[in-house]
């Protein structure tokens, strides 16, 4: 399935683009993150603990960035495999000003496999809605400039992420 | 014996014990020591396997061995395919993937364990290592092909073929009207009721091997498995007991079923494995699944000119059975129960990375019904004329039969408008159309649906056969008189137990309890072809009929001899061979015709009787197994076989006529009546002719409105489970108005044509016939099936 | 479809649920009904390492009226709610609600309790339980605490309740004066859960008018919610045709829909839209 949105976050892009790159906030902010260790050059394993209430699953993964271009660009290639399946996923996320703060374009795709692919297709649409507020969200907290770390987001952010994420799902089931 | 049999609405004799729950299918068959096995299936639709690690699995205590495609790739031959068209592609396809693998669910390690639980634990701990491949879903896009999936076959076209006569160039050319439609069958699951399931038993010693499967051919399934394991086919033993439905899912042979006879000899110890939902909906083959292009030709009266359909088949990724036979199917019924003149079927068959499609109820001709009726109705659209009345305008007449079609064949007796009148009488069609009108004008979407399907049944000669089309029968009377018929023809839920019970207790004279009829095991049944294309009772009822026959001949010449008297002499009725003494002398007329060169019977000497002058059939038994009292030169017993080669199919017919209502705002659909009237030749029991209906019209109902096997882009199947993949339900279909015509076929002597597969057949046309018909108000001419009421509610709303 | 292996203890008493819950409370799971994490565990989607079966707790399941509340019991199954000759007359949505879900098996063995700790997005109860502003009981190590039904839920498959706590009993304000209720739902055609659930509660006063109206519906987004747009549109109006009509368009402000092979979101909302306005049209009908 295809991913694609713009995210704004208030913050700015230098910020923005150094907490994406950094192993520790990448493990903040991707939801059931247990585990980061870096392997290689901008190449991680991680252990994620992905799911929603009492259906969960671990997923061994590699967390690979590439084509980092500083404040401007990277990609994201997650491989996850566990009991339940498969997550893949890659995306270019291109960064750039706002007024206040700074968006963040993103355009992907993700496949998932194996059980949770044909078994939970009601729920996999709105999973992958709730885990991309919850990153966002993540990044959004660590984002703020500090001394503001513990307000919630704005109040139009769950709006706006979940438009985003739900457009290109929407998308997907479109053209099925 | 008062009453017949045949005929009436006999209940089966199957249902106290499946009702009960005391039928014995494969999973309650339960031997000591039976180890258990469960299977690593692929994840991914296309990928390349590195390596297959299965060190971790064999830690699980429990687990006894773990098997991967490289175990076995030299120990245990091919899954058959047998078709054979010209210049087809057949890929190697082994029990277990060994390098690749195609689809999701594809086999790749057979874990074995004490019990199921540690076999499905290590399941989970055999690390398959993948690099996965795109893989190639879309059918059209497979047949561009720029990913390969066989590689050696340098395109993912399995084979081409058309076929047809008559001039279809001219007819399109020529014809007033050319009117084209493209239309999806989608791929659908068969789920049967009873998963595939399989015991193995290797006895060591005696070096025989049984098998216990869930499938609709024992014999042809023991023939391939000998094959495929390398064992004498005289050592191995397959027996179906009780089969929880195929729908032609179990007409197959499965890498599962070769795998376990093979594991049992491995280990020396029964190997069980009973299929779970998942399982069954990814690994057991599919159904349907073809992109098509109709182009009818007609002239401005609706006079039919020809039909072209140019078919991508989406074959998926290996051959099982039948496979590629399946559009070949569709090909043969094109010109439907109509006249054409000219036909043209052009297939593109190919490979995508999804599981077989094979034949599911109707096979390829519920298809064609589908093409050629939704034609008819976008014919009487076109033309702005009754949907029925260009169906009538078109029917060849009950004294064109047989009657030649331009796809080659000829069918055997139909008087195609009765069914049609009838059926219309039922609905008052014409008060319908009236009522309809002017509901419409209230604002109400109305619409009727009208199919007159033919189809093609009794498989069949032969000839036209990959394995066999004839079907077998043994008839035998033990020595207490009671009746034993051991049918080839393995019934998976049909009830010949029932019905097989009904011609023999008939034609004999006896009660219906007093036969028993024995299938589903090659170790005690003469070789069978099996249940499927509605054969089971046109071929292997004859063949039951045509044995009882030879066994009276038999039995005729013992009661002769024994009441001291000519067979010629001797009437049978009521289960008796009487003299005919009185009846013979006063009657010249009712004299038996004697044989020439033998003397004629009148002038016989009066015979010494002992004062008898009948013998029961079962007396007669008696006596063939004393052997004390038979003529000379007689063997002994009293029992008969006899295979039954058919000389034509059959083709039975009818008319669906379907009214539903549909809710403008939701899209919802509702059934107003549901009409069918159906002709499958002769009736052995009416009861079981109305199930067979039942059934069908209900997966017609599924197929129509809510069923579809969906892969992703990535070729994963993501309606993996019947929370997603909707059956329908009692509450979801309608009250089914049967009713019949009854032509007799000439191609058998009990007159049957068969109905198994009808409801597949004629229903789903009629029935989208009907929602198209609700919404021709907006323009509407065509959806594609499933129609959900999402479809309806998006037809509503862009078309205005 | 056999789970991972499980421990399975059956304690006498809710204090001995909770001493058993406490061990461990990320991996051991209570058991209600076992309808909705029993075929989660077959899938091995959830691997809990102890099962503490809270259905076979008596004291635990109670339909009963208590000065002006209805006090229900977590594991009172679906059918002991859609049979209760109390509900039907003093709140019939309950019964409404609960006779709409799965079939006779499920609503056999399946619990409200579980069925709102589980909070799937297609579950019937949470809708019932907005719309009458059900109040829930939680108990967890030395502490009891209750949380409004529009806080319990939080999102897909998650509520207020923490690992170790059980939800011990749903409390109902008595609905009073001149109410009427209806529950109406699109059924999925294979699994049954709820495309949408509309449960309405209107409360009318002396001349017909709406004076207060709450609505829950379930199926459309990732969890149930109030429709907030709809109610307003409703309270203090006279409830003719015109007026539901506007209102039930509003049943998908701010929600954003749920699509899946069988309904988009564009038409899960229509649904939503088209229910909600023949629900409340029900509702009106029984006054
Ligand atoms: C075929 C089928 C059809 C169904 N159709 C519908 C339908 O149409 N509509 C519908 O709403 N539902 C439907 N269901 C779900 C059914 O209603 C379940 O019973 C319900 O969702 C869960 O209740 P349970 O008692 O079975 O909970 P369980 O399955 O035992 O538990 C579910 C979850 O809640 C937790 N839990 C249970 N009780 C408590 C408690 N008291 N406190 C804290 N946590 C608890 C458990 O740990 C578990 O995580 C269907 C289920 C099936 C199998």
């Amino acid at each position: 399935m295809k991913v694609e949105g713009v995210q704004h976050i208030d913050a700015p892009r230098a910020k923005v683009y150094q907490l994406l790159v950094d192993p520790v906030g990448l493990s903040r902010f991707i939801p059931g993150c247990e585990q980061l260790e870096r392997t290689g050059d901008n190449t991680f394993a991680a252990t994620l603990k992905a799911g929603v209430g009492s259906i969960k699953g671990t997923f061994k993964s590699t967390v690979k960035l590439e084509d980092l271009r500083p404040n401007e660009h990277f990609r994201m290639v997650v491989d996850g495999k566990g009991a339940p399946g498969f997550v893949k996923g890659s995306g270019d996320l291109d960064l750039s000003d706002e007024d206040v703060g700074t968006s963040v374009k993103y355009s992907g795709d993700i496949q998932v496999g194996g059980t949770i692919a044909s078994v939970g297709q009601r729920m996999i649409q709105a999973t992958a809605k709730m885990m991309a507020v919850q990153f966002f969200t993540s990044l959004e907290r660590d984002a703020k400039p500090s001394g503001d770390t513990s307000s919630a987001p704005p109040p139009n952010f769950f709006r706006r992420a979940l438009s985003w994420i739900s457009g290109w799902l929407r998308e997907f089931f479109r053209k099925r | 014996m008062a009453d017949k049999y045949v005929g009436r609405r006999v209940k089966r004799t199957e249902d106290p014990r499946l009702i009960k729950g005391l039928a014995h299918y494969v999973d309650d068959i339960k031997l000591p020591d039976t180890l258990h096995v469960a299977f690593v299936r692929s994840i991914y639709a296309h990928a390349r396997i590195n390596n297959v690690d299965v060190s971790e699995a064999l830690n699980v205590p429990g687990v006894v061995a773990v098997y991967t495609g490289k175990d076995v790739a030299d120990k245990v031959g091919p899954v058959p395919c047998a078709s054979a068209l010209p210049d087809l592609k057949v890929p190697d396809h082994r029990v277990l993937a060994k390098d690749k693998v195609y689809f999701v669910g594809h086999p790749i390690a057979a874990v074995v364990a004490t019990d199921r639980y540690a076999a499905r634990d290590a399941v989970d701990l055999v690390m398959v290592d993948y690099d996965d491949l795109p893989a190639v879903v879309d059918v059209e896009q497979a047949a561009a092909g720029s990913t390969v999936i066989h590689e050696s076959f340098g395109d993912n076209i399995a084979y081409k073929m058309s076929s047809g006569e008559g001039d279809i160039e001219a007819a399109l050319s020529s014809a007033d009207k050319v009117i084209k439609q493209r239309i999806l069958h989608r791929r659908l699951a068969p789920i049967a009721m009873e998963p595939r399931g399989v015991l193995a038993r290797y006895y060591p010693g005696e070096e025989e091997l049984t098998v216990w499967s869930s499938t609709q051919i024992p014999h042809l399934l023991r023939t391939q498995l000998a094959l495929m394991i390398g064992i004498p086919e005289n050592k191995l033993r397959v027996i179906t007991p009780e089969v929880g439905g195929g729908f032609g899912s179990k007409l197959n042979v499965y890498p599962e079923e070769a795998l376990l006879g093979w594991i049992s000899m491995q280990l020396g110890k029964p190997v069980k494995w009973i299929e779970t939902r998942r399982e069954n909906i990814q690994a057991t083959i599919h159904g349907r699944g073809q992109v098509g292009d109709i182009e009818i030709a007609c002239k401005n009266d609706g006079t039919l000119l020809g039909l072209r359909y140019n078919v991508i088949a989406d074959l998926g990724a290996y051959h099982q059975l039948l496979t590629p036979a399946i559009p070949t199917l569709t090909g043969l019924m094109l010109s439907g129960a109509y006249k054409i003149p000219a036909i043209q079927i052009n297939i593109t068959a190919c490979f995508t990375n999804k599981m077989a499609t094979d034949a599911y109820r109707g096979a390829g001709r519920p298809e064609a019904t589908y093409v050629v009726e939704r034609a008819l109705d976008l014919v009487a659209a076109e033309l702005g004329v009754d949907p029925a009345e260009v169906r009538r305008k078109n029917f060849p007449a009950a004294n064109e039969f047989p009657f030649h079609t331009a796809t080659g064949l000829d069918y055997d007796s139909g008087d195609y408008e009765a069914a049609l009148n009838k059926a219309q009488q039922i609905v008052d069609y014409k008060t319908l159309r009236e009522e309809q009108k002017r509901l419409r004008a209230e604002g109400r979407l109305i619409g009727v649906g009208v199919s007159t399907y033919v189809e093609i049944c009794a498989l069949g000669p032969s000839q036209a056969m990959p394995a066999g089309g004839w079907e077998s029968a043994t008839v035998r009377i033990e020595p207490t008189g009671k009746v034993t018929i051991l049918t080839g023809a393995s019934p998976h839920g049909q009830g010949q137990e029932t019905s097989f019970a009904q011609i023999a207790a008939d034609e004999l004279g006896v009660d219906l309890n007093d036969v028993t009829v024995i299938h589903g095991d090659t170790g005690v049944v003469q070789y069978g072809i099996g249940t499927f294309g509605s054969r089971a009772t046109a071929v292997g009822g004859t063949a039951v009929l045509v044995a009882i026959q030879k066994l009276k001949a038999k039995a005729s010449k013992i009661a002769a001899h024994i009441l001291q008297t000519d067979a010629t002499r001797l009437s049978f009725e009521g289960g008796k061979y009487s003299l005919e003494k009185a009846a013979a002398s006063a009657a010249g007329a009712s004299e038996p015709v004697v044989p020439v060169g033998e003397a004629p019977a009148a002038a016989l000497p009066e015979p010494e009787t002992n004062g008898r002058t009948s013998l029961t059939i079962q007396e007669i038994a008696l006596a063939a197994h004393l052997a004390k009292e038979l003529p000379p030169d007689t063997e002994p017993g009293l029992s008969a076989t006899y295979f039954f080669e058919p000389k034509n199919f059959t083709f039975p017919f009818g008319t669906h006529i379907v009214v539903v209502e549909v809710d403008r705002e939701t899209g919802d659909i509702k059934f107003l009546r549901y009409v069918a009237v159906d002709d499958c030749g002769k009736v052995i029991n009416p009861m079981l002719v109305d199930g067979q209906l039942h059934g069908g019209i209900c997966q017609s109902i599924g197929q129509a409105m809510y069923e579809e096997v969906v892969y992703d882009e990535q070729g994963q199947l993501v309606s993996g489970t019947l929370m997603d993949y909707a059956l329908p339900r009692a509450s979801h279909v309608p009250n089914f108005e049967l009713d019949r015509t009854e032509t007799p076929s000439p191609v058998n002597p009990l007159g049957i044509k068969g109905v198994g597969e009808a409801g597949t057949i004629g229903a789903t046309p009629a029935i989208v016939g009907a929602i198209v018909d609700a919404l021709s108000p907006f323009g509407v001419k065509h959806l594609d099936m499933p129609i959900k009421p999402e479809t309806i509610w998006k037809a509503i709303n862009t078309s205005h | 479809m056999i789970p991972a292996q499980f421990d399975y203890q059956v304690p006498q008493s809710l204090e001995e649920a909770i001493r058993l819950l406490a061990q461990d409370p990320d991996s051991i799971k209570v058991l209600a009904g076992g309808h909705s994490l029993i075929p989660a565990m077959k899938l091995r989607l959830a691997q809990p390492q102890l099962l503490v079966d809270i259905g076979r707790i008596k004291s635990l399941s109670y339909i009963k009226e208590e000065g002006d509340q209805i006090l229900i019991g977590a594991t009172t199954t679906h059918y002991e709610l859609e049979s209760s000759e109390l509900l039907k007359s003093i709140c019939p949505l309950l019964p409404a609600c609960a006779k709409s879900i799965g079939d006779v098996q499920v609503r056999n063995k399946g619990t409200i309790g579980g069925s709102l700790a589980h909070s799937d997005p297609a579950g019937d109860w949470p809708a019932a339980a907005l719309a009458l502003n059900a109040e829930m009981v939680i108990v967890g190590p030395g502490l009891e605490r209750v949380v409004k039904a529009a806080d319990f839920f939080v999102d897909l498959l998650t509520t207020d309740l923490k690992p170790g706590e059980i939800l011990r009993e749903i409390r109902i304000k008595k609905p009073t004066g001149r109410f009427c209720h209806a529950y109406q739902k699109v059924p999925h055609p294979a699994s049954g859960f709820a495309v949408v659930g509309v449960a309405v509660n209107l409360v009318l006063n002396g001349a017909g008018d709406c004076e207060a109206a709450t609505i829950g519906i379930t199926g459309v987004g990732t969890k149930a919610y109030r429709a907030n747009g709809v109610e307003t549109a409703l309270t203090g109006r006279a409830l003719d045709a015109a007026t539901i009509e506007v209102a039930a368009e509003h049943a998908c402000d701010g929600v954003d829909a749920n699509s899946d092979l069988y309904a988009s979101s564009e038409y899960r909302c229509q649904l939503a839209r088209v229910h909600t306005r023949r629900a409340i049209e029900a509702a009106v009908a029984t006054r």
